[in-house]
């Protein structure tokens, strides 16, 4: 295990939403990675692409509006 | 029974032109991913026109043609294309209801070369309940329609019938679930039974509602000396009850339920019957778990639907502001986010009102 978590997935668990749930915002959105890289890139054992883990922040900051929240996750630097 | 899953595999054919695919078996969340993988990879290792026969497919899921979807976007956006071939009757309208068809090309199966809906193709599905090879083709009802509460009912009624006619000194078996935030009797092997369930449900208290609610078994040996249910035991006595054996029925770990057997033999269920009690309660709980799978197939099935509509209305989106500000696509849908965070939109919304603003600029014209 890593020594410190992912925002994203410390994000994922303080939300309660599953990987599952999370993928799904994900490719809404037009992600293109599987359930299962998603699950990796969470657990730190795959390097995410930029877009990547922009969309996962946003799927993540959506879910954080929903619940009347702020938009906590920042996204890659050009943005 | 058979409970097993069919093996999945794929195989790569070249036939010169066109990378072929063959999948068999279940495509299904694991499967799926897997697919996907190998896909993915060809189309990033150059491979620009994908073929995909589906001829030995036996089920696919939500999961499945997600990845038949973005395997068809990359290969799109590469100048590629993918193909499916041998799809059934049934893939292909579900294929069609969720709009994957419009992202790829569909080839339409011949006759008899498939196996998911390969009951289609004659009246009399008994006849094509075997294949040639032995193998038994998926009722296309599962992957279109959830089974109704009727046939899980009766289901669950030959669980009850079952374990009366099993187990010894058993007078009466019911099943009790939570339908629509409300306990009911389900199944019961006759009115004593239901009489039992119910003054369980109306004193609401009684091993059937402590089973289901702490999700183990609860045994009564003998109601004359019972001092939990103070209400409900003079009532089964009454009834010529003394001996109640309650086993939780859950799925997914969460109790659903309870599977009941009363006795008006005092001290009736030994080891053996509980045993036996906790057998069919198993069963009951597989019964239920299967018919939840089912309902969350559909689900997913929506699901995605709703899902594939937005990426087509993000993708319209980006579309529209590489062509309007001369971005990348990349930069685009950074663009995107962007833009949504600002007017606190989701990204959905924002997208559906650059597309929006698009269709009025051009009806101004």
């Amino acid at each position: 295990m890593p020594a410190i978590v992912d925002p994203l997935e410390k994000a994922r668990r303080g939300l309660g939403l599953s990987v599952e749930d999370l993928w799904w915002r994900y490719f809404a959105i037009g992600g293109m990675s599987t359930e299962l890289e998603i699950e990796a890139i969470l657990y730190q054992a795959l390097v995410p692409t930029e877009s990547d883990r922009d969309m996962l922040a946003v799927a993540l900051n959506e879910r954080f509006s929903e619940l009347g929240g702020d938009h906590p996750l920042p996204y890659s630097e050009d943005i | 029974m058979d409970d097993q899953p069919d093996a999945f595999s794929f195989g790569l054919v070249f036939d010169g032109q066109h990378v072929i695919v063959t999948v068999d078996g279940e495509v299904d969340l694991l499967t799926a991913n897997g697919l996907g993988g190998v896909l993915t990879a060809m189309v990033r290792d150059g491979h620009r026109d994908l073929v995909v026969d589906l001829g030995g497919v036996t089920f696919i899921d939500a999961r499945g043609l997600a990845v038949l979807a973005t395997v068809a976007t990359l290969a799109t956006s590469n100048g590629g294309s993918v193909t499916l071939r041998s799809v059934s009757a049934i893939a292909r309208r579900i294929l069609e209801i969720t709009g994957v068809s419009e992202l790829l090309a569909v080839e339409t199966a011949r006759s008899g070369e498939t196996k998911l809906g390969a009951e289609e193709e004659a009246d009399d599905r008994l006849a094509n309940v075997e294949e040639a090879d032995g193998s038994v083709p998926v009722p296309s009802e599962r992957v279109l329609a959830r089974p109704s509460t009727e046939v899980i009912d009766a289901a669950l009624r030959l669980v009850t019938s079952l374990a009366g006619a099993t187990i010894d000194h058993a007078d009466g078996v019911s099943v009790t679930l939570e339908r629509h935030g409300q306990l009911m009797t389900v199944a019961a092997t006759d009115d004593r039974v239901l009489t039992m369930d119910r003054h369980q449900y109306e004193t609401g208290e009684g091993p059937c509602l402590d089973a289901k609610a702490e999700g183990r078994w609860f045994y009564i040996d003998s109601l004359e000396d019972e001092t939990r249910w103070p209400a409900f035991a003079p009532l089964a006595l009454g009834e010529g009850i003394h001996s109640v054996l309650s086993s939780p029925l859950v799925t997914h770990d969460r109790p659903q339920g309870a599977l009941n057997i009363y006795s008006t033999t005092r001290g009736a269920f030994g080891t053996r019957e509980q045993e036996l009690a906790a057998l069919f309660a198993e069963q009951a709980s597989e019964i239920l778990t299967t018919a939840a799978r089912q309902v969350t197939d559909e689900e997913s099935n929506q699901r995605f639907a709703s899902a594939l509509t937005a990426r087509r209305t993000i993708h319209q989106a980006q579309g529209v502001l590489m062509a309007r500000n001369g971005l990348s696509a990349d930069d685009a849908v950074g663009s995107l986010f962007r833009e949504a965070r600002k007017a606190d939109l989701t990204v959905l919304a924002r997208a559906s009102e650059i597309v929006a603003s698009l269709r009025s600029a051009k009806g101004d014209e």
